[in-house]
């Protein structure tokens, strides 16, 4: 609530260099979070969520951590920039770890399905609890085109998404005539209904799931270690590769669409449903465009998934993984594509980073979440109102 | 299928339908004055049994053995911890997020049920396995010919009928009940009348969690077996019924855990493919359900808050 | 309350040093090696049983003069869920400071993680998933199993309950991948036995309620239940079958063996039947050992059904590794050519699938809140009935 008036208030700094604190904030996060996925023992992993934790207390009272906020959104396109060349560069430093990219890949391919719930209640306000069944979709379409097709793997994945979005429409009537409770509970039904379907039917696979073989993507041997630059590389960084660059061909599509009149008319579809009717926003059409759109994107970052672990079965694909990718939307801020990260990192990579408390660990993450959500009750990083006429709008 | 075995699925069907109903009632009352979705209820359900059972085995350890009074103890010691608990929830996790949006307040509670449920996992004694719940109530039992009514049956579908009635009389006949309907219409001006906004919604979620601990001493008396992980799908399954009955409804409530209940015995025994479908079926005609009725079987009176 | 592991392990390390009173264990090369099972989730307790168990074979050959090496154990939790079981087995493998593994206790997580041992050549021993694929799925040098698959003891168990004179059956299964290869194999195996199979349930492996099952199953008045599915889910389903007054005799699987499943019954379990891939523990070399060791290392939760199994799979591993030394590359060879060798799950006998192929498949049942074996039982001597004979 208290960002609201602060962002109005903000005036970006015409120094010398004003862009400095936001580099120095830019490389302390990539340096935090790659030291987190070095982490191995207790204390290394204790020490570093300290420090997170500390840090993201004192944003706001810190000067400079609070003008490195203010840097990034003054020229949002800039650090974009520099976030994907230090992501490309924590993957180079991790070219031989094979775990740190397997989670760095995971984590990407999250964040991309995330970023299509966050298209659908985010910008839409169209719920849904069933964002596992429609990843599921596309994991299932890759597992059972590349089995018994010889596809192009680019297709394949768009077929993922395709799949994905053509079953979502089953779903529609429902969706569109109901609202908030409603409508959740319409997704989970499906959420629950997937699962119990794919573990109890034998066409594709039945509960012992389905082996995926090896991929190539225009030549590009997915599942084999390159040779770039004469260096060794752990075969995971292909996937990590792809998985950056889904994220951030969707970043640059999404932020967009959501400065875009779409995202003003889903916007007001979400606020104020019989205000954008009054005003001639057809409700019905912007619904089905953010829910259609969502589960294409959820379906993509299946397929790529699956091609990935090479492996699908309907256990990952439970109600409790519906909830967490609601979770990830819903602790980074809905809305905001940036408190993905933060809290794609939290959600998934922690409880993998918890391992050395064995059974303790979902137990301590829990309490985690529970004080997280205590502390920032809107979410790490709330989206915050349009602003036009700042270079976010040029 | 003879009339003995329709009698018997119905029976069996009622028993799981009351179970629900309980548990949607709990659902409806936190809807109603806060609007939120809760999703530890399953979990605090469960917490309730094992509380019960508990105090079971410390009752045999002081040598009591009254099978009556072991019963009364347990009932009451479990509903009014978990009201406590319920409370408690209300004022450390869900209120402080009042001003954030919905589904934050359904994300911090599925955490506190992860809390909940992995603290009986992990501390209670030999937690993570199946518990046997004790037999309190005489077995007797009337058969007919292929039909078993058992006593016991009976008694807890009463006791959990005269719960829900309890409940409704409670809400719409007592002051308290009047305080807490009229935070669920419009807690501004509830508040502006004088009602103390903070402890009606603290005691309606005492309210709801003893009902969901009588659910789960219940459950254990019925099935006599409780286990940690029990919660999750009854959580699923009350949140659906009190849904496509109609939020803010007991009667829709009540309904959509009997239609609940009465769709998976169906799934279960009539269909031609298989029991293995049943969840399918039943949450594909849920899903049918609000297509046709958007707002839940028994429609929500003040739905449109414009 | 428990230490946690970690700090238990130091201590155990710090505690044996000071009592051996030699400077040998500081001396000795650190080895480690790797636990994979399901330590959170609905079925937790095996795999912590399973993760006790390796853990005691670890400590009892730390606290062994003779040793070569000192070894510790890395445990991991898959949750039970492949996408995450391929996570942890990479963390394993991909760590080069970790030798060989002991993993899985579900059989879908196995399926989908053991390519990840094949592509890194780390060695391993599963200890306890049973899905007859995980072995002979592939051709990987890397993956040996110690635990049986689960076809024979379907054909073990139908056939031995048809010669007591059953004729009719009903099988219920929950839809795991457990569950439903159990099924598989059993309802192949029974007609060939000379069974019927009337009806077939599959249910949810977190169903609460059977009762609309179990009417149906009254209506049909089999001789024999069979059930294919874990311990929580065969105590509700046993419990209703009293309530609704159901007689037939209950046949298990090796899911359900363990104290956990007589514990949660009670005087309820007495007569009920299963199959399991294991003679009495104490009746095997070193069992007697195992079993004072676990209740002497104190415990708080049981080593359950396939406890003894981590236990020989871990103790197998490190014999090879005190053999041949930490050497992924020969300990893979080292493995794949054990034969005959004895362990507290009977000998072990690896075929050219690294699967153990000794016939251990064992008849067990209830009596007086004991498992007993078949051979040994008042049921075989005649002084008591199972149900329906």
């Amino acid at each position: 609530m208290a960002a609201v008036p602060n962002d109005l208030l903000t005036v970006v700094p015409r120094g010398a260099r004003p862009w400095l604190p936001g580099v120095l904030g830019l490389a302390v996060v990539a340096v935090l979070l790659g030291a987190f996925f070095y982490a191995e023992s207790e204390w290394e992993v204790g020490v570093l969520l300290a420090i997170a934790a500390a840090l993201g207390l004192a944003a706001p009272r810190v000067p400079l951590l609070a003008s490195a906020e203010t840097a990034w959104r003054a020229r949002p396109r800039l650090f974009a920039w520099l976030a994907l060349l230090a992501a490309l560069g924590l993957i180079g430093l991790f070219r031989e770890e094979h775990l740190a990219l397997l989670m760095l890949a995971t984590a990407l391919f999250h964040i991309a399905a995330c970023m299509g719930l966050n298209v659908q209640f985010g910008y839409c306000g169209v719920v849904n609890f069933a964002g596992a069944a429609f990843f599921g979709i596309g994991c299932y379409t890759a597992a059972m085109l590349a089995g018994h097709a010889a596809l192009p793997t680019a297709l394949i994945f768009v077929l993922g998404g395709a799949c994905a979005a053509l079953i979502g429409c089953v779903l529609l009537v429902p969706v569109l005539r109901t609202r908030g409770h409603y409508a959740a509970l319409v997704t989970l039904a499906f959420g629950v209904l997937f699962r119990s379907f794919m573990e109890v039917n034998d066409t594709f696979g039945g509960p012992q799931g389905v082996k995926l073989p090896d991929m190539t993507l225009f030549g590009w041997a997915l599942a084999m270690p390159p040779e770039w630059f004469g260096l060794d590389w752990s075969f995971y960084v292909n996937y990590a590769l792809l998985g950056l660059a889904l994220v951030a061909g969707l970043f640059v599509l999404l932020s967009r669409l959501e400065r875009s009149w779409i995202g003003l008319a889903l916007d007001v579809v979400r606020l104020d449903e019989t205000a954008a009717a009054t005003f001639g926003v057809q409700l019905t059409r912007w619904k089905i465009f953010a829910f259609v759109l969502g589960n294409f994107l959820m379906g993509v970052a299946g397929a790529m998934y699956a091609v990935m672990i090479a492996f699908v079965a309907p256990s990952s694909f439970t109600l409790g993984d519906s909830l967490i990718l609601v979770s990830i939307v819903v602790l980074g801020g809905v809305g905001n594509q940036w408190g993905l990260l933060p809290a794609v990192v939290i959600v998934m990579l922690v409880p993998e980073k918890l391992q050395f408390i064995q059974e303790y660990r979902f137990l301590l993450y829990g309490l985690l979440v529970i004080a997280i959500l205590l502390f920032k009750p809107d979410g790490l990083l709330p989206r915050r109102l349009r602003r036009y006429g700042t270079e976010e709008a040029a | 299928m003879d009339i003995a075995q329709l009698g018997q699925y119905v029976v069996n069907g009622m028993m799981l339908g009351i179970i629900y109903a309980m548990v949607a009632v709990g659902f409806t009352l936190f809807f109603g004055v806060l609007d939120v979705i809760k999703f530890s209820h399953g979990d605090v359900l469960m917490l309730g049994a094992f509380t019960g059972y508990a105090v079971y085995l410390g009752l045999g350890a002081l040598g009591i053995e009254a099978s009556w009074l072991q019963l009364a103890l347990v009932v009451i010691a479990s509903v009014l911890a978990m009201a406590g608990v319920g409370a408690l929830i209300a004022r450390f996790v869900v209120l402080p997020l009042r001003g954030a949006p919905a589904f934050n307040t359904l994300l911090i509670t599925l955490m506190t049920g992860m809390v909940l449920r992995e603290c009986v996992r992990l501390f209670f004694p030999a937690g993570s396995n199946p518990k046997p719940f004790p037999r309190l109530l005489p077995d007797t039992q009337w058969a007919f010919d292929g039909f078993a009514l058992r006593l016991d049956s009976v008694l807890l579908f009463a006791a959990g009928c005269a719960a829900i009635a309890g409940v409704h009389l409670l809400i719409n006949h007592t002051r308290l009940g009047l305080a807490i309907r009229a935070v669920a219409q419009d807690s501004e001006t509830a508040r502006v009348m004088g009602i103390g906004f903070e402890s009606i919604v603290l005691l309606t979620f005492a309210l709801g969690s003893g009902l969901a601990a009588l659910a789960g001493v219940m459950n254990g008396l019925y099935y006599n077996e409780i286990n940690f992980g029990m919660g999750l799908l009854l959580a699923v399954i009350g949140f659906s019924a009190a849904i496509v009955g109609g939020l803010g409804s007991i009667y829709g409530a009540i309904l959509g855990g009997f239609l609940f209940a009465a769709l998976q015995t169906l799934g279960a025994v009539a269909l031609p493919f298989g029991s293995a479908y049943k969840d399918v079926f039943a949450f594909a005609v849920v899903i049918l359900i609000i297509a046709i009725k958007p707002t839940g079987l028994i429609a929500e009176r003040s739905s449109e808050r414009v | 309350m428990r230490i946690r592991p970690a700090f238990r392990r130091l201590a155990g390390a710090v505690l044996c040093s000071l009592l051996l009173g030699q400077s040998a264990a500081f001396a000795r090369e650190t080895v480690k090696i790797a636990f994979i099972g399901p330590l959170t989730g609905g079925i937790s307790a095996h795999g912590i049983g399973g993760r006790n168990s390796a853990e005691l074979a670890v400590q009892l050959r730390n606290a062994d003069p003779n040793a070569k090496y000192t070894y510790e154990l890395e445990a991991m939790d898959d949750e039970c869920k492949p996408n995450v079981g391929v996570q942890v087995a990479t963390k394993a493998a991909s760590d080069k400071s970790i030798v060989a593994a002991i993993p899985f206790y579900c059989s879908a997580v196995a399926i989908a993680a053991v390519d990840v041992f094949h592509k890194f050549r780390m060695p391993m021993v599963v200890w306890a998933a049973v899905l007859p694929e995980i072995t002979y799925g592939n051709d990987y040098q890397e993956v040996n199993r110690v635990s049986s698959t689960l076809i024979n003891q379907n054909k073990v168990g139908s056939k031995f309950l048809v010669e007591q004179g059953y004729k009719t059956w009903v099988s219920i299964h929950d839809t795991t991948d457990y569950g439903k290869s159990m099924h598989k194999y059993f309802a192949e195996n029974l007609p060939a036995n000379g069974g019927k199979l009337l009806a077939e349930f599959g249910v949810g492996s977190d169903q609460q309620d059977f009762t609309a099952e179990l009417t149906r199953i009254k209506e049909l008045n089999p001789d024999v239940i069979y059930f294919g599915g874990l311990t929580p889910l065969a105590v509700r389903v046993i419990t209703q079958m009293d309530k609704l007054g159901i007689k037939a005799q209950f046949q298990g699987t090796s899911g359900i063996f363990g104290d956990a499943f007589i514990k949660s019954l009670g005087a309820e379990a007495e007569g009920v039947f299963t199959t399991y891939d294991m003679p009495p523990v104490e009746q095997l070399p070193g069992g007697k050992f195992f079993l004072d060791a676990y209740a002497k290392a104190g415990y708080k939760e049981g080593f359950e059904a396939y406890g003894p199994y981590a236990f020989a799979a871990t103790s197998l591993l490190l014999d090879v590794i005190e053999q041949v030394g930490p050497d992924r590359k020969k300990v893979i060879a080292a493995l794949r050519d054990t034969h005959g060798k004895d362990s507290i799950v009977g000998k072990i006998e690896f075929d050219d699938h690294g699967q153990n192929i000794t016939p251990m498949t064992t008849m067990y049942v209830v009596q007086d809140g004991k498992w007993v074996a078949w051979g040994e039982s008042d049921y075989a001597s005649g002084k008591r009935k199972l149900k329906n004979l």
